[in-house]
């Protein structure tokens, strides 16, 4: 959030500083010098640092460790599941004599209760 | 085996992490070139002193980089430490963004 205010903040200063600098080499003859008044440079040069800056700020907390130890513990820290939580969490075996008990109670309450 | 390999064995890498890094450099890298290709354009730089401004810009960009992004410690995040301070400032599409930019920002405001 504050990334962004700094952004739009500082393009507006870059706008302006431009538009500056446009007037200044409209208005002085080409036949003087016409190296840029000291504010139109601090202004510029200031804008472009604070949009570095945004810039910046706005891509903060996107770099990802790339130890693979220090990125298995942050994932299991924070979602609780490594990068191998598929075999951490398998299933044992079934027993199939109780499923297979339960399926068939199940299909013969169902046909009951449509007949 | 080299020491180098043996390296990569004890201590292995996240080639997912190493590759969106190295993206999330380059993007910022990019924008804040054709930025300083603006403000270049804008203070009416040229021939060196253009370059050596991209040049000190592109270092205080690795400056905030390594502060804001890294937390300091850019070895955490990328194969060698200084990869941080040089992707993308001659390779690659920084470069002629900032010209492309300057170029045409000088162009816009003293012809």
């Amino acid at each position: 959030m504050a990334s962004k205010a700094l952004i739009s903040l500082s393009t507006l200063l870059l706008i302006h500083s431009c538009y500056s600098a446009h007037e200044h080499s409209l208005l002085t003859p080409a036949s003087t010098s016409n190296a840029l008044p000291l504010d139109i440079v601090i202004e510029t040069i200031l804008s472009v640092l604070l949009l570095c800056l945004g810039i910046v700020l706005g891509n903060k907390e996107e770099l990802k460790p790339i130890s693979w130890s220090v990125w298995s513990g942050m994932l299991e820290r924070e979602k609780g599941c490594g990068q191998f939580g598929y075999l951490e969490e398998r299933v044992g075996f079934l027993d199939i004599r109780v499923k297979r008990a339960e399926f068939a109670k199940w299909v013969k309450g169902a046909e009951e209760g449509s007949s | 085996m080299n020491a180098e390999e043996k390296d990569l064995q004890i201590n292995p890498v996240v080639p997912e992490n190493v590759v969106h890094n190295t993206k999330t450099i380059t993007d910022i890298r990019s924008l804040t070139s054709s930025i300083f290709g603006i403000a270049a354009g804008i203070l009416g730089l040229e021939s060196y002193s253009g370059f050596i401004f991209y040049l000190l810009g592109s270092f205080i960009v690795s400056v905030m980089m390594v502060v804001f992004i890294a937390g300091g410690k850019p070895q955490n995040y990328f194969r060698s430490a200084s990869e941080i301070w040089t992707t993308e400032v001659f390779s690659g599409s920084s470069l002629s963004s900032f010209i492309l930019t300057w170029t045409l920002f000088f162009g816009l405001l003293r012809a």
